[in-house]
C-alpha cells in the first residue's frame, strides 16, 4: 500500500500525525533559544609565558621562537603568531574552522610538554588560556551617583555585583571605572630625613601594629579564657597616632612626618556615562550559556536592585550586545511573515480556489515547524542562518503540493470521485514530485559537508532547508491527497459567486492571453532556431564580457548594529587630567552633532589590575575609549558606516591626537563586523618594516581611507634609572635593594590590610604627591644602606630618558607588522585589495620587506574555493539526478542550459545593484542552479509525454508550454518574490542576507524567461537530432535487407 | 445466463460495487488493475509515463434479467462522466 492511499484510506491518522508534527514544532519554536549566529567554537589558543626581565628580543630568540618551532607541528594549524614584549611572550594558534578546539589544546599541551626543557631557567611554564566569542562581554551597565561617590564601589560590590553574579548563566561581573576606597600615608620625605625614618620602617610599624594575635587560653579557677591581643585599627585616624620612632627623646608620631588619607585610589579609569562619572558593570557570561536569556533575566533584577540602592545612584545599560539580536530576529520573523503573506497570494491568484489556496498553504507552517525540532533536538538556537533558511525555504515548499493539487483537480474534474481521484492523481506525478524534490536535496544537502568558516555557518542552512523540503514532499504526498479527498470537489462554474467572478475573470483572462501569446512566440522560435540560438549565444557571452569584470566580491557585508567604538591615544604619557578634558570635549561635540547617539560611555586611565576586562584592553593615561550607542537603525537616517565617517574626519582635525580607532559596529572583521583591509608587511629590520608601514599607511590615505591602524606601537619614551655598580658596591647596596627603595617610593608599599566591616582596604605607604613630580625629587630620593648610612639616588646613578622598543610581532614565524584600514563608503573589500596591490607594486617596499593581504581575506578565499567546488559537485549531482528520472544524458543536458543565464541574471543584478558578492550572494548561486532546473524538468517532461503520446516533435513542444506555463510561473514566482522581502528588506541584520535573496531572485528571474524559449528550441534541435539518428539507421537496416 | 463484462477506468471502482449491489449480483471475478485501450475513442490506460491511468475488469455470470439491469445501471454511471470511461459486453453462457 502507499503512503498516499493509506493517507487517503486514514484521513484521521494523517491528519493527527502532521497535527502531532506541528505540536512539537511549535513547542520547540517556544523554547529555542534565540541567538545571532550559530554556535561558533572560538578556533585560536593563546600559550602565555613569562620570563621577568628580559627584553623583547630576548624573548623573542628564547621563548617566542622556540615555542613556534615546535607548536608549527600540531595538526590542522592555520596561522601561528607571536607577541614578545618586555617579560612576556604570547604565541597565538589559530586552527582552522571545525577543529575540536579541546583536541587541539591537548595536541599543544603535549607540544609544550616537550619544549619546556628547552626554555631558559628563569623563564616562567607557558599557560594555555583559550579565548572565544563567549568571553565578550554581554551587558554592560553604567552606574552613575552624586553624593555616594566616595562609598560607590563598596555599594556596587555589596548589592549590585553579588546578586547579579548568582543570575543562572552569568559568569563574572566585575565594577570597573569606580575607584576603589585606600588608605593612603603619604610621607614627606624632608621630614622623613630629618627623623631618619624611611618608608619601609614605617610600612613594617604599621604592618606589625594592625595586629590581631590570639595568645592561647589561660586556666582561671574552673573555666578556660581565651587569651588575645586585639589591636588591629578599629578607624583609619588611629593610624595617624603610630609612634613611628622617638627624636632627641620624644615621641615622633606618624602625623608628624606623614598625613593619612582615607579616601580613593589615586590613579585609576574614570567613566563617564553621557558626560556623567559614574562606573561600569560589565556582565560576561559562563561558556556555552544563551546571552538573550541571561540578559533577560538580569534585567529583571535591574528594578529590583534600583530599589536596594541610595537613591542618586542610578544604573543604566550602556551595551547591550542582545538588542540587536532580538532586533534582528524581529525583523526576520516580519520578513518570513511578509514572504507567508505574498505566497499565499500568488497561491489564490493562479488557483482562484480558496479550499485549494488553504491545502498547499497548509503544507508551509508544518513543514517549517517540522525544521523546528530539529533545531531543538541538535540543541541548535533560532539564529539569522536558520531563520533565513525558513524564509528562502517557504516559497519552494509549496511547489510539490502544488502539482499534486493541480493533477487532483484535473482528475477531479474530468469525473472522478474525489477519494479515487486523489489517490490515482498523486500516484501519477509521485515520481515527478520526488525527483525535483531530489534536485533541491541534491543542492542543500552537500551544503552540510562544506567545511571551513562557510560549513559553520552553512552547515544549518543546508540541514533546515533539506528538511522543510523532504517534509513538505511527504506532506504533497499524503496531507495534500488527504486534504483534496475530503475537502475538493468538481468545479461548477456556474455556481461561482459574483464577486468570485469580478475578481476572476480579468486574472484568468490575462493568464490565458498570456499562455496564448507565449505559444506563438514558441512557434516562431521553433522556425527560428538558429537566430534565438544566436541570440542566446550573444546574450551570454556580452553579459560576461560586460558585467564580470564590474563585479565586487566581499566576504560577509558590514550589519549595522547601531553601536560604535572609538579608542583614541594622546601621546603616550599624557597626564589624565588632558586625557580627560579632551575626552569630555569629544563626548559634547559629538552628543551635540549626532541626535542618533542614545548613550555615550567613554573611559579613560589606568586600569585596575584586578579587572580582567578591562585590564585586558588597551588601557592608560593617555588612551580613551569610548562606546557608542545609536539604536536601531530603522529610527536613523545616518548608518553607523556614515556617522563613523564622520567621527574620523573631526578627530582628524585634533592635533595633539596620535592615532585613533573608529570601528563600527563595534568589531572588525568576522560576521557582520567592520569590513577592513588588512596588510601585513613582514620583514626582520624594524626601521625597513616601519618605513614600509608608513608607506601603506600613507597609499592607504591616498585612496581615501580616513584613518589606519598600525599594528607596532612606536618606542615608548620612560625614564630608567641607570645605577653605577661600582658606586652600588662602594656603598654596600645592590640594585634589587635600590629598586625596592624607589617602587615603595613612587609606587608605594602596601604596608597591610585596614579592616571595616568584613572588608579590606589596602593601605599604602609612599610619598606625598607633590615630592614625586620632578627628576630632582626622584634623584633626592633617599636610600640607606645596612649601615644606616644614607644616599642620595644621584649619588648612585643617573637618570636617562630611554625608548623602550615595541613588541616585537611574528606571524607565521617571521616578524611583522601589520596595517588596517577601514573602507571608505561604496568600496568592496575586492576594489580595495586590488587598487592598494597595484599600488604596493607600483612604489616597491623597503628591501627585505615582502607583504600580503592579511585579515579575513584568507577565510574568503578559502570560502569562496570551497563553495566554488561545493558548486560544481551540485552541478554533477543536480545532473545525476535528472539523467536518472528521464533515463537519458541527452535532456538533462538540455536543462542544464538554464545554469549559465542563472548566473547572467545573478551577474546583471549584482552589477547593476551594485552589490559586492559576498558569501551569502555564493551560497545564493549554488541554490539557483538547483531551483532553475526545475521549470526545466517540467517543460521537457511534459513535451516528453506529449511525444509519446503521439505527438511530433514541435507540437508537442509547444503544447507542454502552452499547458505548462502556468505551474511554471507559479512555481517560479512564489520562489522569487519569496526572496524578494529578504533582497530588499531595510531591518535590522538585512545587509548580510540581501546578497542571498538578490541573486536567488534575479538568477532565477532571467533563467525562467530563458528556460521558457532557449530550452524548448534546444530540445527540438537535440530531439530532432536523435530522430535523424534513428531514421537513418533503419533506413541502413532496410538497405541491407 | 449471461456473462457480463466490465472493464472501467479504476476510478470507477466503487460505483461499479455498488451497482452490484443494487442489482443483487453478488459473485464477481475481478482483475484490479489491467491496461487497455478503446477501440473507438478515448484515452488508452497503460500507466505508463504517458498514459498514467489504469483500468480494472471484472467478469460476473448472472442471469438475463439481472444482466440487463446491471448494464442499464452501468451505461448510467458511464453518462455521469463519461471521460472516464466504462463499458460492458455481454454473451450467453451455458450453466453446468
Amino acid at each position: 500500500m502507499s503512503l498516499f492511499s493509506s493517507a487517503v484510506k486514514k484521513p484521521i491518522t494523517t491528519a493527527l500525525i502532521f497535527v502531532a508534527i506541528a505540536i512539537f514544532g511549535l513547542f520547540s519554536f517556544i523554547t529555542l533559544p534565540i541567538d545571532l549566529f550559530p554556535h561558533i567554537e572560538s578556533n585560536s589558543i593563546m600559550v602565555m609565558t613569562s620570563y621577568a626581565g628580559a627584553s623583547a628580543s630576548d624573548i623573542e630568540n628564547n621563548i617566542s621562537k622556540p615555542l613556534e618551532n615546535t607548536l608549527n607541528s600540531v595538526s590542522y594549524l592555520k596561522h601561528i603568531s607571536s607577541q614578545s614584549r618586555e617579560n612576556v611572550s604570547v604565541v597565538t594558534l589559530e586552527f582552522q574552522y571545525g577543529r575540536d578546539i579541546e583536541t587541539a589544546t591537548n595536541d599543544v599541551r603535549d607540544k609544550l610538554e616537550m619544549v619546556k626543557s628547552y626554555l631558559p631557567d628563569g623563564a616562567g611554564n607557558p599557560v594555555i588560556f583559550k579565548f572565544g566569542s563567549d568571553d565578550i562581554p554581554i551587558l554592560i551597565l553604567s552606574v552613575t551617583a552624586k553624593e555616594s561617590m566616595p562609598g560607590l564601589y563598596k555599594i556596587m560590590d555589596e548589592t549590585i555585583v553579588n546578586e547579579l553574579a548568582r543570575v543562572n548563566g552569568v559568569g563574572s561581573v566585575s565594577v570597573s571605572g569606580i575607584p576603589k576606597r585606600e588608605i593612603m600615608v603619604l610621607c614627606d620625605p624632608y621630614k622623613l630625613d630629618a627623623y631618619n625614618l624611611t618608608i619601609e620602617a614605617i610600612a613594617s610599624l604599621i604592618g606589625s601594629e594592625n595586629r590581631n594575635i590570639p595568645a592561647g587560653t589561660i586556666e582561671l579557677g574552673s573555666n578556660a579564657y581565651a587569651m588575645r591581643v586585639q589591636k588591629e585599627f578599629n578607624s583609619s585616624s588611629e593610624i595617624e597616632d603610630l609612634v613611628v620612632g622617638s627624636y632627641n627623646g620624644g615621641n615622633v608620631y606618624l602625623k608628624d612626618v606623614a598625613r593619612v588619607v582615607d579616601g580613593l585610589q589615586e590613579r585609576s579609569q574614570e567613566s563617564f556615562i553621557n558626560g556623567k562619572l559614574g562606573g561600569m558593570v560589565i556582565i560576561q557570561k559562563q561558556t556555552g550559556e544563551n546571552s538573550v536569556q541571561i540578559v533577560r533575566k538580569v534585567k529583571e533584577e535591574l528594578p529590583k536592585l534600583q530599589k536596594k540602592l541610595p537613591s542618586d545612584v542610578k544604573v543604566n545599560v550602556i551595551i547591550d550586545t542582545t538588542d540587536n539580536i532580538i532586533r534582528t530576529m524581529g525583523s526576520l520573523e516580519k520578513t518570513i511573515f511578509i514572504t507567508l503573506l505574498i505566497v499565499m497570494v500568488v497561491v489564490f491568484i493562479f488557483l482562484g480556489r480558496w479550499r485549494a489556496t488553504i491545502i498547499i498553504l497548509i503544507t508551509i507552517p508544518i513543514s517549517l515547524l517540522a525544521s523546528l525540532i530539529y533545531l531543538y533536538a541538535t540543541g541548535n538556537t533560532l539564529n539569522m542562518i536558520s531563520m533565513s533558511s525558513l524564509s528562502i525555504a517557504i516559497g519552494m515548499v509549496v511547489d510539490a503540493a502544488i502539482v499534486v493539487l493541480e493533477n487532483i483537480t484535473t482528475h477531479i474534474d474530468r469525473g472522478s470521485n474525489p477519494k479515487q481521484a486523489a489517490v490515482y492523481a498523486t500516484n501519477e506525478v509521485a515520481m515527478a514530485v520526488v525527483a525535483s524534490s531530489l534536485t533541491t536535496l541534491a543542492v542543500f544537502l552537500p551544503m552540510t559537508l562544506v567545511s571551513g568558516l562557510a560549513g559553520i555557518m552553512f552547515r544549518q542552512l543546508g540541514w533546515m532547508v533539506s528538511i522543510v523540503i523532504t517534509v513538505s514532499t511527504l506532506c504533497a504526498l499524503a496531507l495534500t491527497p488527504m486534504m483534496c479527498s475530503t475537502m475538493m470537489r468538481a468545479q461548477n462554474k456556474d455556481k461561482d459567486s459574483k464577486w468570485f467572478k469580478i475578481l476572476f475573470t480579468p486574472i484568468n483572462k490575462f493568464l490565458d492571453k498570456l499562455s496564448a501569446g507565449y505559444a506563438r512566440l514558441l512557434d516562431w522560435a521553433m522556425r527560428h532556431k538558429r537566430i534565438v540560438v544566436l541570440i542566446a549565444a550573444l546574450v551570454l557571452i556580452g553579459v560576461l564580457a560586460i558585467c564580470a569584470p564590474n563585479l565586487k566580491s566581499e566576504f560577509i557585508p558590514q550589519s549595522d548594529n547601531g553601536r560604535i567604538s572609538v579608542t583614541v591615544q594622546l601621546p603616550v604619557g599624557t597626564r589624565q587630567e588632558i586625557t580627560r578634558d579632551l575626552a569630555l570635549e569629544l563626548d559634547r561635540r559629538w552628543r551635540e552633532e549626532f541626535p542618533e547617539i542614545e548613550r555615550l560611555g567613554l573611559s579613560e586611565g589606568t586600569a585596575d589590575s584586578d579587572n580582567m576586562f578591562a585590564s585586558m584592553r588597551s588601557n592608560g593615561s593617555h588612551i580613551i575609549s569610548m562606546n557608542i550607542s545609536v539604536g536601531s537603525m530603522e529610527k536613523r537616517k545616518r548608518s553607523i558606516q556614515e556617522i563613523s565617517n564622520i567621527m574620523m574626519a573631526e578627530l582628524a582635525e585634533y592635533n595633539q591626537i596620535k592615532r585613533f580607532n573608529v570601528v563600527a559596529g563595534g568589531q572588525q572583521g568576522g560576521m557582520g563586523g567592520q569590513t577592513v583591509c588588512q596588510i601585513d608587511l613582514y620583514g626582520y629590520e624594524f626601521t625597513a618594516t616601519d618605513e614600509a608601514a608608513a608607506q601603506v599607511s600613507q597609499m592607504f590615505k591616498d585612496l581615501g581611507v580616513k584613518q589606519t591602524v598600525i599594528s607596532r606601537d612606536d618606542y615608548i619614551p620612560e625614564y630608567q634609572v641607570d645605577l653605577d655598580r661600582e658606586k652600588l658596591a662602594l656603598y654596600g647596596l645592590n640594585t634589587a635593594t635600590v629598586s625596592t627603595f624607589l617602587r615603595n617610593r613612587i609606587n608605594g608599599a602596601i604596608a597591610s590590610e585596614y579592616r571595616e566591616s568584613g572588608d579590606e582596604y589596602d593601605i599604602r605607604v609612599r610619598y606625598a604627591p607633590e615630592y614625586r613630580q620632578s627628576l630632582q625629587d626622584v634623584e633626592n630620593i633617599t636610600v640607606y644602606n645596612n649601615q644606616g648610612q644614607a644616599i642620595r639616588l644621584r649619588e648612585l646613578g643617573t637618570i636617562v630618558e630611554a625608548m623602550t622598543p615595541p613588541t616585537i610581532q611574528r606571524k607565521d614565524r617571521e616578524r611583522y607588522v601589520s596595517v588596517t584600514a577601514p573602507l571608505p563608503d561604496g568600496m568592496a573589500t575586492s576594489d580595495m585589495n586590488e587598487a592598494i596591490s597595484a599600488k604596493i607594486e607600483e612604489a616597491g617596499l623597503p628591501a627585505g620587506v615582502s607583504w600580503k593581504i592579511g585579515g579575513t581575506y584568507d577565510d574568503q578565499v578559502q570560502t569562496f574555493q570551497s563553495l566554488g567546488l561545493l558548486m560544481v559537485l551540485i552541478v554533477i549531482l543536480v545532473f545525476i539526478v535528472m539523467a536518472a528520472q528521464f533515463e537519458s544524458l541527452t535532456y538533462p543536458f538540455v536543462i542544464m542550459f538554464a545554469v549559465p543565464f542563472a548566473f547572467v541574471g545573478i551577474l546583471i543584478g549584482l552589477v547593476i545593484t551594485g552589490t559586492p558578492l559576498s558569501i551569502m550572494g555564493m551560497v545564493g548561486a549554488v541554490m539557483t542552479i538547483g531551483i532553475v532546473v526545475n521549470n526545466g524538468i517540467v517543460l521537457v517532461d511534459y513535451a516528453n509525454l506529449n511525444r509519446e503520446r503521439g505527438m511530433g516533435i514541435i507540437r508537442a513542444v509547444v503544447d507542454s508550454g502552452k499547458s505548462r506555463l502556468r505551474p511554471v510561473l507559479m512555481t517560479t514566482l512564489t520562489t522569487v518574490l519569496g526572496m524578494l522581502p529578504l533582497a530588499l528588506g531595510r531591518g535590522e541584520g538585512s545587509e548580510v542576507w540581501r546578497g542571498m535573496g538578490m541573486t536567488v531572485a534575479w538568477g532565477l528571474s532571467v533563467s525562467t524567461l530563458v528556460t521558457l524559449v532557449f530550452v524548448p528550441v534546444l530540445y527540438t534541435i537535440f530531439a530532432a537530432f536523435g530522430l535523424g539518428r534513428r531514421r537513418r539507421k533503419s533506413r541502413k537496416l532496410a538497405k541491407a535487407k | 445466463m449471461k456473462a457480463v463484462f466490465i472493464t472501467y477506468n479504476e476510478a470507477h471502482g466503487e460505483a461499479v460495487m455498488e451497482a452490484l449491489e443494487k442489482c443483487f449480483v453478488r459473485g464477481f471475478t475481478m482483475w484490479e488493475q489491467v491496461q487497455g485501450r478503446g477501440t473507438k475513442e478515448g484515452e488508452p490506460h497503460l500507466g505508463s509515463h504517458a498514459w498514467p491511468t489504469m483500468n480494472s475488469a471484472m467478469v460476473t455470470f448472472v442471469d438475463d434479467e439481472a444482466a440487463k439491469r446491471l448494464k442499464e445501471r452501468l451505461k448510467e454511471i458511464d453518462a455521469l462522466k463519461p471521460k472516464l470511461g466504462l463499458r460492458v459486453f455481454s454473451w450467453t453462457v451455458d450453466e453446468d
